[in-house]
């Protein structure tokens, strides 16, 4: 190869060498967190909790900032996509689901996502948050995609909210196997919604490790708040101008 | 001997479908990416992997997909799902202004407010689901 022609394509070259770098320590980074969580079995030993504070800790070490970092890792957050049309194998081996609880989990969707915009809304207003702040924090538990979506229509910064909103999910996905576990509930469906609505796709995953059946009503209820929330976003708007 | 070939074909192709996790991954982006053109075409603010979804739906509903050509690829992606949202959490290091009280507050703020949807979800979810079941037992009885 033609040394010229090789400094010439150097930037390109460095566009391949940051995705290589960065997927592979991310991906590394997970795998060994994963192993560790198998032997030590401790809610903070999640790769969703360990991972991302190693991750930070080498790109500060490494003095690399978040745009470069992102750049790199891009393709594997836009997995998410893919990962979200797979949810409909369990939903569909379990239609009959539905087809039993429309009913609850209908009211499960509508007043849970009351609750998550009303609860937002006035913590916010307590502590004393700026106003696009605030309005970033309102869509938070829904999934990312969605929630973008709604940040923008009702004047939050979307970029924001996908950070809150993975916050939400991951502290979701720890403290509802807690409360689950405390609380006096009887039905799967409970555990299910509440999984699903309060912490979208990462308490989908919890949930699908502690059961399957209640993974399945985590994934349907977070994709039926997903698109609830969508369609009220317009109001949700209006109310706040 | 020519439609005897052209179904021979087809099993072998479905065959190796069923088997390899990596031609279903594949196929599920490549759905994914349709819904993802139909949603911008579209410009419904709905995201392509919740259309995506549904068309997944519609298809194994008609019997147009099989579920077993989709089964070994969506149980990789729901096992590894972690692993897509890792790479968006150090976007705090580009918020300086997160690095103090506005970061606490914040964080007080996703924690409650987590910790409120979750319990009052399951309680309603609980309580709605035995006041249905009450009403529907005479109901399944007749």
């Amino acid at each position: 190869m033609n040394f010229e022609l090789f400094l010439h394509y150097r930037p390109w070259l460095m566009a391949a060498e940051v995705t290589l770098i960065w997927s592979f320590v991310t991906i590394g980074l997970y795998l060994l967190s994963k192993r560790f969580h198998r032997r030590y079995k401790k809610w903070w030993t999640t790769p969703i909790i360990i991972t991302p504070i190693l991750l930070i800790v080498i790109t500060l070490l490494s003095h690399t900032n978040y745009n470069v970092y992102i750049r790199g890792t891009h393709w594997l957050m836009a997995l998410l996509g893919p990962a979200t049309v797979a949810f409909a194998i369990p939903i569909y081996r379990r239609r009959n689901i539905i087809v039993l609880y429309w009913k609850t989990l209908s009211i499960g969707v509508v007043f849970g996502s009351i609750l998550s915009i009303a609860s937002a809304w006035f913590l916010a207003s307590a502590v004393g948050i700026d106003e696009t702040l605030r309005l970033s924090l309102l869509p938070r538990s829904i999934s990312t995609p969605f929630a973008m979506v709604i940040s923008g229509e009702i004047g939050g910064v979307p970029e924001l909210t996908a950070l809150f909103v993975i916050l939400t999910g991951i502290f979701g996905a720890s403290f509802g196997q807690l409360a689950l576990y405390w609380l006096p509930l009887k039905s799967k469906l409970s555990m299910g919604a509440s999984f699903g609505l309060a912490a979208h796709v990462a308490g989908s995953s919890k949930a699908y490790e502690l059961d399957n059946e209640v993974g399945t009503i985590a994934a349907l209820v977070m994709v039926l708040t997903g698109i609830f929330n969508v369609l009220i976003a317009p109001l949700l708007e209006a109310i706040l101008s | 001997m020519l439609p005897y070939t052209f179904k021979k074909l087809s099993i072998l192709i479905k065959r190796t479908f069923h088997k390899s996790r990596i031609l279903q991954i594949a196929l599920i982006t490549f759905l994914w990416f349709i819904a993802q053109e139909i949603s911008l075409l579209s410009r419904m603010p709905i995201p392509g992997g919740v259309i995506g979804l549904v068309l997944v739906l519609a298809l194994l509903y008609f019997n147009l997909l099989s579920i077993r050509s989709l089964a070994l690829g969506a149980e990789w992606f729901l096992a590894e799902m972690l692993l897509f949202f890792i790479p968006a959490v150090p976007a705090v290091l580009n918020h300086q202004e997160f690095f103090g009280w506005t970061g606490l507050k914040i964080l007080a703020i996703i924690i409650v407010g987590t910790m409120i949807v979750i319990i009052g979800t399951a309680i309603i979810v609980d309580f709605s689901f035995y006041q249905l079941e009450k009403q529907s037992k005479p109901e399944k009885k007749q």
